[in-house]
């Protein structure tokens, strides 16, 4: 009965459902950390830490922070879905029992 | 369905595509929808005191809002406003339950407006499933084609804009029009624009039944007094078809002749007669939808409604409860104390940076020289003279600069300077203060601390 053609009605497999989660929470944790992160460090006297000559502009290390901060949040949460839904199923019975 | 029913009047509504109903709640979405993206659109484009209003110069690091201006040290101010932005959103949950999400989220609002596009492009719900299932012809490359052209326009409009709030948009306007944006700017509008495409035009409510850690969270926060769409239960059942000359109370039918259109107006796709789930945005079509057959049976509206638990349970629906007083009364404490911190902020700041290349220097006579960058912020809106001195360290005094400093409206003057003591005071390491003290102010000051190193003795 429910309006299938209707896109927000349909119904995403597992998998959809968690690679679209993983990759939309890290991105928003990593904005959150890259407004902190940059609210206290300036890139440019960052990048002088890494190599003297590095000269990347203001709005370069922006980017790369927050990149950086994305595929670091979303590796962490994007193993840890894996860990969880890939859990011997027989861990939990025991754990019940 | 399981049930047939006879009040065929009504079939030619049950092909309605969700939000297609109209009614009032539609038309309070369909104005906060205007109003909200209306803001958006239009902020960048304000200009105060001969700059953007609201623009968050992050090349420069400082953000302007209006008359303000707000650096990186001022970060706990941003801090805490988005823990009081937090906590509002708890309070107004347990108050209201999702109203944000029916009405105030970007997703919503986005979301919305797409669909108005493919509204105007493709046609009503049932004509876009004949158009899905009807093989590629003219007429449907053309639709689909205008709906994708509005959707894309759009989406660039949209990171355009976005990009607007962080570098000046009247310029950015211009490099576009000369289609010379370069760079992280390109880069951002497009990502920006891009992610509008998708969120709005594609995932809408899966976003909110499978992404959105609200959606999850809400429920924490609601209790039997919080404001929520439910069906009067009540009134509603037994549920069932029936003529609309039909006394129903007499042949011991309730209120709702089961025709599902509250079901088929769902973007989530629930039925909200089996009770509130998570998956309910709190959109209100189906109070619209049902409102529209109640009319039309002549039955009093509101059968799905607004409403609380204890509503209806006919208990009596309480405002003012602890819960809300405790959120409450945070909130004001927080906000008192942005306020007044804001308000007594002094409009200087002082970085000390010690030359990080040599300890200390030893000059002729006995003398120890440290060198320092100091950086001096005036975050006023007129350029102001300062006075630098330092103390700390016996006989200790400032060389290489001249007494006085002047430092331009709202922005960063970078000042080497030498202290130096005789060596006979300056040994180890010895803590010593820098003041900063505006010309025309007395009370306009501020002092930072710093090391000063010497020989071991
Ligand atoms: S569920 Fe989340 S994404 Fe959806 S409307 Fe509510 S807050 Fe927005
Ligand atoms: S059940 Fe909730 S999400 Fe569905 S139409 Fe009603 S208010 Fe909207």
């Amino acid at each position: 009965m429910v309006s299938e053609e209707y896109r927000g009605a349909k119904q995403w497999s597992r998998d959809k459902q968690a690679v679209f989660t993983v990759v939309w929470i890290s991105f928003l944790s990593a904005a959150i950390g890259t407004m902190v992160f940059f609210a206290l460090f300036d890139p440019v006297d960052l990048s002088g830490v890494f190599d003297e000559d590095l000269d990347i502009g203001r709005d370069a290390g922006y980017a790369a922070g927050f990149f950086f901060f994305w595929v670091l949040c979303a590796l962490a949460s994007g193993v840890t879905a894996y860990l969880v839904r890939t859990a011997p199923k027989r861990d939990a019975k025991h754990r019940d029992q | 369905m399981n049930k047939p029913h006879s009040a065929s009047m009504y079939e030619s509504e049950k092909k309605i595509y969700p939000r297609e109903i109209g009614g009032r709640f539609d038309n309070l979405s369909k104005l906060a929808t205007i109003i909200l993206l209306g803001l958006f659109y239009a902020v960048p484009w304000f200009n105060w005191d001969e700059r953007q209003a609201v623009l968050f110069d992050l090349p420069a690091r400082k953000f302007h809002l209006i008359g303000l201006t707000l650096w990186p040290q001022d970060f706990p101010y941003l801090a805490v406003l988005l823990i009081i932005l937090a906590l509002s959103l708890f309070f107004f949950t347990a108050l209201a339950g999702r109203l944000w999400c029916g009405f105030a989220c970007p997703q919503t609002v986005w979301t919305e407006i797409f669909i108005w596009m493919e509204q105007w492009t493709e046609g009503t719900r049932s004509q876009r499933m004949k158009l899905d299932k009807a093989p590629w012809s003219w007429n449907k490359l053309r639709r689909k084609g205008s709906k994708q052209f509005l959707w894309i326009t759009f989406s660039m409009w949209t990171g355009f804009t976005f990009v607007g709030y962080f570098t000046p948009i009247r310029e950015l306007g211009a490099e576009f029009l000369a289609l010379n944006v370069g760079g992280w700017t390109l880069f951002w509008g497009l990502f920006y624009g891009f992610a509008t495409y998708g969120n709005a035009g594609y995932m809408r409510e899966q976003v909110c039944k499978y992404m959105c850690p609200y959606a999850r969270f809400q429920s924490a926060m609601f209790d039997k007094d919080t404001l929520i769409i439910s069906y009067d239960e009540q009134r509603g059942e037994p549920r069932g078809g029936r003529k609309r000359s039909v006394d129903h109370k007499a042949a011991g039918l309730g209120d709702c002749i089961d025709c599902q259109l509250c079901v088929q107006v769902c973007p989530t796709g629930i039925d909200i007669r089996e009770g509130l789930q998570y998956e309910c945005i709190a959109c209100a079509a189906c109070i619209d939808a049902c409102d529209s057959i109640m009319d039309k049976m002549d039955y009093p509206r509101g059968l799905v409604r607004y409403t609380t638990e204890n509503a209806l349970h006919n208990k009596g629906t309480r405002v003012l409860r602890p819960r809300m007083f405790i959120y409450g009364t945070i909130l004001l404490i927080l906000i008192a104390g942005l306020t007044t911190s804001m308000a007594t902020r002094t409009p200087i700041i002082l970085d000390v940076i010690r030359d990080r290349n040599a300890l200390y220097r030893e000059l002729p006579g006995d003398i120890i020289e440290n060198a320092y960058t100091l950086k001096v912020i005036n975050q006023n809106n007129r350029a102001r003279t300062f006075a630098i001195s330092v103390a700390g360290v016996e006989g200790i005094s400032l060389d290489g600069i001249s007494d006085t400093v002047t430092v331009d409206a709202g922005s960063v003057l970078s000042v080497p300077v030498r202290a130096r003591a005789h060596r006979d005071n300056a040994y180890g390491i010895m803590t010593i203060q820098f003041t900063v003290k505006a010309t025309d102010d007395e009370d306009a000051a501020v002092i930072e601390n710093s090391r000063f190193l010497g020989p071991t003795p």
